[in-house]
């Protein structure tokens, strides 16, 4: 990519924010008018822990350039063990993206409290210029021509 | 051997240690899953190891493998109270230790009868650990893993790799061969044919979300026995992916499965604090 290119590009990136710290962190960014990349769509789930695999597969496969999971510090988990599994589940899913091709920076997993709205608007910025830097994800760019057709039976 | 399992079968069966034996049976010469009791005895002098036969065997390295353990699973779950043998090559055996640790069969109800790989098989499977533990015939267990495939991928750059990925994956015909011979793949309701998560109507299957889907699920459950590989029609390198989440389960938990008794698969342990966290 040329540097016009880079500049031009606007990452679209899925956050998956816990209802009980993340994303009441992400409400709080927006209380204290703070000023960050718009580039995230927040979605809430009730955990951290909620977010299957699949979900950021899905959102990887639907064109995401980047996927953020963010949810309550270790020990202030509102189901006080979801989060030890996210922890679990994104450390393996990050290799294993990379082993397709899909840099692991490409999925970040951030612990975000209900008092840290400052920390909401960071990892915004942060993660944003990071998956600028990367470029569009390549999924995007899959074309099979005429290898591709519908089946009715799969 | 085959004599050997012979004998072996039949005293399980004579004593009613078990109420059947799941083994392979040859019939016109090719060897094929079946349930050994105690009241058909005819059927035990046919019993099979899985050796091809004749001419075959003269060509191909091999045995005729099926997913034994899978089947096994199927026969238990219909009789939860009854207790089973199984034959277990070194890979069905895994895949028996590995149904346990996922609780999909009762340790107590199953009893295994290994047999041992010969050596030039276990390179022809690239076998991580050819002799089973339970083997009614002892001989050492020499590993066999030629690492090179994986090698070959963790080298590539990361723009090569996705490439590489998209010509292998992009000849699928979304036959779920791979998901069907799996013996490990025991769910009732599959996540690939969730049309929310995996699309349906499209081929090639939809890249990569129908095999990281696939991938993400072998994690704390993948024992490497390789039957995917066979059963894929269009010759993808599936059994690469799926070693790589076996390598990278081992070297983030030290948790392998199937290779070990007892013991959960990580993401079955919640908040036990067993992972760094960063």
């Amino acid at each position: 990519m040329s540097a016009e290119e880079t500049a031009r590009f606007e990452p679209r990136i899925v956050a998956f924010c816990c209802n009980w710290c993340s994303y009441a962190g992400a409400d709080l960014a927006g209380g204290m008018r703070l000023k960050y990349r718009p580039n995230l769509v927040p979605i809430r789930v009730m955990c951290s822990a909620r977010v299957a695999p699949q979900f950021i597969i899905r959102a990887f496969q639907e064109g995401a350039d980047g996927v953020l999971v963010a949810g309550c510090h270790i020990g202030d988990c509102h189901y006080v063990k979801g989060n030890f599994i996210t922890a679990k589940r994104v450390a393996i899913l990050r290799r294993l993206i990379e082993f397709m091709g899909i840099p692991r920076e490409r999925l970040r997993l951030e612990w975000i409290a209900a008092s840290e709205g400052d920390k909401y608007a960071r990892v915004a910025d942060a993660f944003t210029e990071e998956i600028r830097a990367l470029g569009p994800s390549p999924i995007k760019d899959i074309r099979f021509g005429e290898r591709s057709r519908s089946c009715a039976s799969c | 051997m085959r004599e050997l399992l012979k004998t072996r079968v039949a005293e399980m069966l004579r004593e009613g240690r078990v109420d059947g034996v799941v083994g392979l049976i040859e019939s016109h010469g090719e060897p094929l899953p079946y349930l050994f009791t105690a009241d058909d005895t005819a059927a035990l002098e046919r019993i099979s190891t899985g050796e091809l036969q004749g001419r075959l065997a003269e060509l191909i390295p091999g045995v005729v493998r099926y997913p034994l353990g899978k089947i096994l699973t199927a026969v238990a779950r219909k009789h939860p109270d009854k207790r089973f043998g199984v034959m277990c090559r070194a890979c069905d055996e895994r895949v028996v230790f590995g149904l346990f640790q996922n609780l999909q069969l009762d340790p107590d109800k199953v009893e295994i009868l290994g047999l041992p790989c010969k050596e030039e098989l276990a390179r022809a499977c690239s076998c991580p650990a050819p002799a089973p533990r339970s083997a009614i015939v002892d001989q050492p267990s020499r590993e066999a893993w030629d690492r090179a495939d994986l090698e070959r991928i963790d080298a590539m750059a990361l723009d090569e790799r996705f490439a590489f990925w998209v010509e292998e994956l992009g000849r699928c015909i979304k036959c779920y061969g791979c998901r069907n011979a799996c013996p490990v793949c025991f769910c009732d309701v599959c996540t690939l044919q969730d049309d929310g998560l995996v699309k349906k109507g499209e081929i090639p299957a939809e890249l990569p979300a129908f095999q990281l889907t696939r991938a993400w699920h072998m994690v704390g459950r993948c024992v490497d026995c390789g039957l995917c590989q066979e059963a894929c029609p269009m010759d993808i390198p599936i059994r690469t992916i799926y070693r790589k989440v076996r390598s990278i389960v081992g070297e983030l938990f030290d948790y392998f499965p199937g290779e070990r008794d007892g013991g959960k698969s990580p993401l079955e342990q919640l908040g036990d604090g067993s992972f760094p966290i960063q």
